[in-house]
């Protein structure tokens, strides 16, 4: 089955996931259905609530992917059952939402009729809505993190990563997207091809069952290989930990809480006399994502110990911005969000002046009722010219809810194992003293006798030159 | 991938001085360092990357004159350190061992305190051997105040004179990451857009930009072409490099499994060179048609005639002078603004050159034929790539443009097919809240009633373009317009003094826009919740709109 992350097709389809889009930040992921999978007793089959109406799933599978599609009239009162509440765990990924289901006994579906009102976006699902929807099971890893995190892993397509702590699933998505470049199950021919895989370990049984659930429904099986694992004791291999298959892996990435007690394992020669789980012909890219900076301070510590280089450490900051009219002015009474003061020094002397003439008039007796209605019709017949969404000044600002630090990301790599052999093979294939220049026999020389060597080529070059050219002015 | 350095291969070089040189490894050819020195290519090539090398003073009987320093041999200071602070305990304060902690209140800011002279140190450099360690450790050794100095300024005068003197390098394979880095840090960063490692992963992520599955793999992609992305890029190339990188056609190699034993082109032989020979001589069947790829294809939209993609010959692509067996030249496709907006005025694609009859072509003259062959290949290779963008159903688009926004996207997100991903990078913030607006609730509303007011007038069918005066885009196929920013902090980790990177660089902070493209209906939907509920929905008319008539 294709994944609909990897190659969602060019519509929706049965039996696959799809995002339903309300607004921003509240999409919801669910399975589309042609039945009842949970018998819940609706006429139209499956039925997925939200707060813009109803969605019988028979409106929503094949479609095109973006439609906008309108909200039907589904009676949800008379089955006697209250829909389950709008919030969602992650034990009921598979009902997500207030997700229903239709009669079984029935054997035709009522065809859905459109209601007044209401409507969603079906959206295919990529990492970013995955991860902003997902059930939270640990804390996620957020895309300002693993995209840059998968940047600097090197995570590209033919690769494997492992992935330890496999959490709730954000960084698997993002992962298996990064490394994806055909899927394995057809022939096992073509050996000249790595196919990109994720390998990812997770220590927390329940956990384990619920991230293979959710790749078999996502179609990444093959793509993914869940291991239900402690690294700390057990290391990286695929199936036994002693003598199982080596994942071969060009990137890690660990989110545990002790990384230091797995880094034991991920060497080229584990002491123990097992297969490394590292790829022998590639270096090999680290990253680990710990919250605390004690925990970043021991983990690099130890990398230093195990020979890694290139450590470094950072921590990513994002922020969203909110784009929006500000809007302040005397005349803008009854606009909402709009600020009523006045707007520039000369319409706060405009209004002190006739609040002024006003006050006189009050005490003389002399107020009249219309002028002041006069006034505000004069402002809002120069208002209208413009239209209200083009009307204020254009600001914009941080979101509300910040998230001011997610974790100390520390990278490190680990070049390829390089033996005397080799580096003999080497030398016999480049030979360390063969200069294109230089084609004649160069004995072993400093750096500074090249140099005054090459000096002295330059001088006897140039006077050649000039023995050349005044033999040329001569004749 | 990266395995091993091959020959012609740029890599990238790391001086002591935390300067990055950007180099060729041509066989037999000497690599300069500057004033750190020189050695021949030949004796890195074959090597793996990320080994720190230091130039010997007197070569090895082979000529070999680089020793790899070992992980533990870069990191020795610092495990001595950390060995020590283990025995004494974290306690700083007391400095161990009950001495009171040194501080800097006793030292001076006074040039003597180095009794060295710089005759005397230039004398040393002519002298010593050992790869400038020697130096270091003397002028460490003639500093007077040396004992007066803390441990972190210990630390931080060791370092200086180091990065100074001692002549190490480290070899880095070439990447997009290291690239991005290289324009910023040591090349013209205007040039790049002043674009940062953390936007490159985010548009590569918000773009969704990946490799599409191999064709011959799966059965879903031959039925439709797909990994298809549009791409605008004032970036030197640098966007393009880093999607391909992600699509897995960035680099000659990619896609074969990697051994040393492979395949290299004969000593002595200069790739370089015979390459550009070999290309015209080549037999014109046998070549790979350019831009043929149908899918895990980048469609690039450029402003002048010619697109600058400069900085993909890093990766041994020259766009001037394309090799044909790199995955770029059947995968990347490019059309400029006027093919795409309007075909019939381009001079390549509106005018056919006229097929010759195989007969008539026979008497022709060797080079008269060979120009009717080029004219006919470039034309038809125009054409078809012209219209394939035209026909648009593409699946991704990522901008990171000195145009407007507003008319770039109004030309290319018609273009996406449902669902498709859009990405808008820009160095500042101020043309993407001019996008963020155009893409407003408040005007996406307008939009829509102005749009079923004309309905009304012309009984429902609507030329959009009475629109366009109004609106520079339409708002209703994108949702949901964001804004973010990011930055990253790089951080100093060491026994007892960690902390955030005392400078950093300034410049552009690098915003990205993103919205997801959308098919409205053609049946008018009123949004839930506007009549019944007193709280307005995001996607419904916002009632702040309601005080203005906007009625024509």
């Amino acid at each position: 089955m294709p994944s609909p992350f990897l190659t969602p097709g060019s519509s929706t389809k049965a039996n696959e996931l799809a995002l339903l889009h309300l607004r921003r930040d509240q999409t919801i992921p669910t399975i589309l259905r042609t039945y009842d999978d949970e018998n819940l007793g609706y006429d139209e089959g499956k039925v997925t609530n939200t707060r813009f109406g109803s969605f019988p799933h028979s409106t929503i599978i094949d479609h095109p992917w973006g439609s906008q599609i309108a909200a039907s009239k589904v009676d949800t009162g008379s089955r006697g059952r209250r829909a389950a509440p709008p919030k969602r765990k992650a034990e009921e990924l598979d009902a997500s939402g207030t997700t229903t289901g239709g009669d079984e006994e029935m054997p035709s579906l009522k065809t859905p009729v459109a209601a007044a009102s209401g409507f969603l976006h079906v959206l295919y699902p990529t990492p970013e809505s995955w991860t902003m929807s997902l059930p939270h099971r640990t804390q996620v890893v957020y895309t300002p993190d693993y995209s840059y995190i998968l940047h600097r892993l090197r995570a590209r397509p033919g690769n494997t990563v492992i992935e330890a702590g496999a959490g709730s699933g954000s960084f698997t998505h993002a992962a298996v997207r990064a490394v994806f470049n055909g899927y394995p199950e057809e022939g096992p021919a073509t050996k000249r091809r790595r196919l990109g895989k994720v390998c990812s370990f997770e220590f927390h049984e329940q956990r384990v069952g619920k991230v293979q659930d959710e790749i078999n429904q996502h179609g990444l099986d093959g793509l993914v290989e869940v291991t239900h694992r402690d690294v700390y004791e057990h290391g990286f291999l695929l199936g036994d930990p002693q003598t199982g298959k080596s994942p071969k892996a060009n990137a890690i990435f660990l989110d545990l809480p002790a990384p230091w007690l797995a880094l034991k394992h991920l060497v080229r020669k584990p002491p123990s006399g097992a297969e490394s789980p590292l790829d022998p012909s590639s270096p090999v890219y680290l990253c680990s994502f710990s919250p605390c900076l004690e925990q970043a301070e021991r983990t690099i510590r130890i990398m230093r110990q195990l020979s890694w280089l290139s450590i470094s450490m950072v921590e990513v900051s994002h922020r969203r911005l909110d784009v929006k009219r500000e809007r302040v002015g005397l005349d803008t009474e009854g606009v909402r969000g709009a600020t009523l003061h006045p707007k520039s020094v000369e319409e706060a002397v405009a209004k002190l002046r006739s609040d002024e003439e006003r006050a006189k008039l009050g005490r003389s007796g002399l107020l009249q009722s219309g002028d002041a209605s006069a006034s505000k019709k004069d402002s809002s017949a120069q208002m209208s010219t413009t239209p209200s969404y083009a009307l204020g000044r254009l600001t914009h600002r941080s979101e509300p809810d910040l998230k001011t630090h997610t974790s100390y990301l520390v990278f490190a790599v680990l070049p390829r194992d390089w033996t005397e052999e080799d580096e003999q093979r080497c030398r016999q294939k480049w030979p360390s003293n063969r200069v294109n220049s230089a084609a004649e026999e160069t004995p072993a020389k400093s750096r500074r006798q090249m140099k005054k060597e090459a000096k002295a080529q330059k001088v006897q070059e140039k006077g050649e030159e000039q023995q050349t050219s005044e033999a040329k002015s001569e004749s | 991938m990266h395995s091993y350095i091959r020959p012609d291969q740029f890599v990238a070089i790391c001086l002591p001085s935390d300067q990055t040189r950007i180099v060729k490894v041509i066989p037999d050819t000497i690599v300069q360092l500057g004033k750190y020195g020189s050695f021949p290519a030949n004796q890195i090539l074959g090597r793996p990357f990320y080994v720190t090398y230091e130039l010997l003073d007197s070569p090895e009987s082979d000529g070999h004159q680089l020793r790899a320093v070992t992980a533990t041999e870069l990191h020795t200071e610092t495990l001595i350190a950390e060995g020590e602070a283990d025995g004494e305990g974290e306690d700083l304060e007391m400095g161990g061992d009950g001495i009171p902690m040194r501080t800097n209140r006793e030292t001076f800011d006074d040039s003597s305190s180095q009794r060295l002279t710089v005759q005397e140190i230039e004398e040393l450099k002519q002298e010593a051997s050992g790869s400038g360690r020697e130096i270091v450790a003397k002028i460490l050794e003639s500093h007077s105040a040396l004992d007066q100095k803390t441990a972190f300024s210990l630390a931080k005068y060791t370092l200086r004179k180091r990065k100074k003197y001692i002549r190490r390098f480290t070899v880095l394979p070439m990447d997009v990451g290291l690239l991005t880095n290289y324009m910023l840090e040591e090349r013209d960063a205007q040039r790049t857009m002043e674009l940062r490692d953390e936007h490159i992963g985010l548009i590569g992520c918000w773009g969704n930009v990946h490799h599409s599955g191999d064709a011959t793999f799966n059965s879903i992609s031959t039925v439709q072409p797909n990994g298809r992305y549009l791409v605008v890029d004032e970036t030197g190339g640098l966007v393009v490099a880093a999607m391909a990188e992600r699509m897995g056609i960035l680099y000659p190699h990619d896609g074969e499994e990697d051994s040393v034993d492979e395949q290299d082109p004969p000593p002595g032989d200069n790739g370089g060179e015979t390459r550009e020979t070999e290309v015209p001589t080549k037999s014109r069947r046998n070549r790979r048609v350019p831009m043929s790829a149908s899918g895990n294809t980048i469609t690039v939209i450029h402003a002048y005639s010619q697109p600058n993609l400069s900085l993909l010959k890093y990766f041994g692509y020259d766009t001037n002078n394309p090799d044909e067996s790199h995955p770029l030249h059947t995968h990347l496709k490019t059309v400029s603004w006027m093919q795409l907006v309007d075909p019939s005025a381009d001079p390549i694609y509106s005018n056919e050159p006229p097929v010759i009859p195989a007969t008539e072509l026979a008497s022709l003259k060797q080079n008269k034929r060979a120009t009717y062959y080029h004219k006919r290949t470039r034309w038809e290779r125009v054409k078809r790539v012209v219209d394939e963008a035209r026909a648009g159903d593409f699946d991704g688009l990522v901008v990171a443009t000195l145009l407007e926004p507003p008319g770039v996207l109004k030309n290319l997100v018609p273009l996406l097919a449902g669902s498709a991903s859009v990405a808008v990078y820009s160095p500042t913030v101020e043309p993407l809240v001019h996008l963020m607006d155009m893409y407003s609730t408040a005007r996406r509303t307008a939009f829509i009633n102005r749009k079923r007011d004309l309905e009304a007038q012309n009984d429902g069918t609507v030329d959009l373009s009475q629109l366009d005066e109004e609106f520079e885009v339409d708002p209703t196929q994108l949702l949901p317009p964001t804004l973010q920013t990011s930055r990253v902090r790089p951080w100093q980790v060491l026994p007892g003094r960690t902390h955030p990177l005392m400078t950093g660089r300034g410049g552009a902070e690098g915003y990205l826009f993103h919205g997801i493209r959308v098919v409205p209906t053609t049946v008018h939907i009123q949004a839930a919740g506007a009549v019944r509920k007193r709280r307005k929905v995001a996607t419904s008319t916002p009632a702040s709109d309601r005080d203005v008539d906007m009625a024509p």
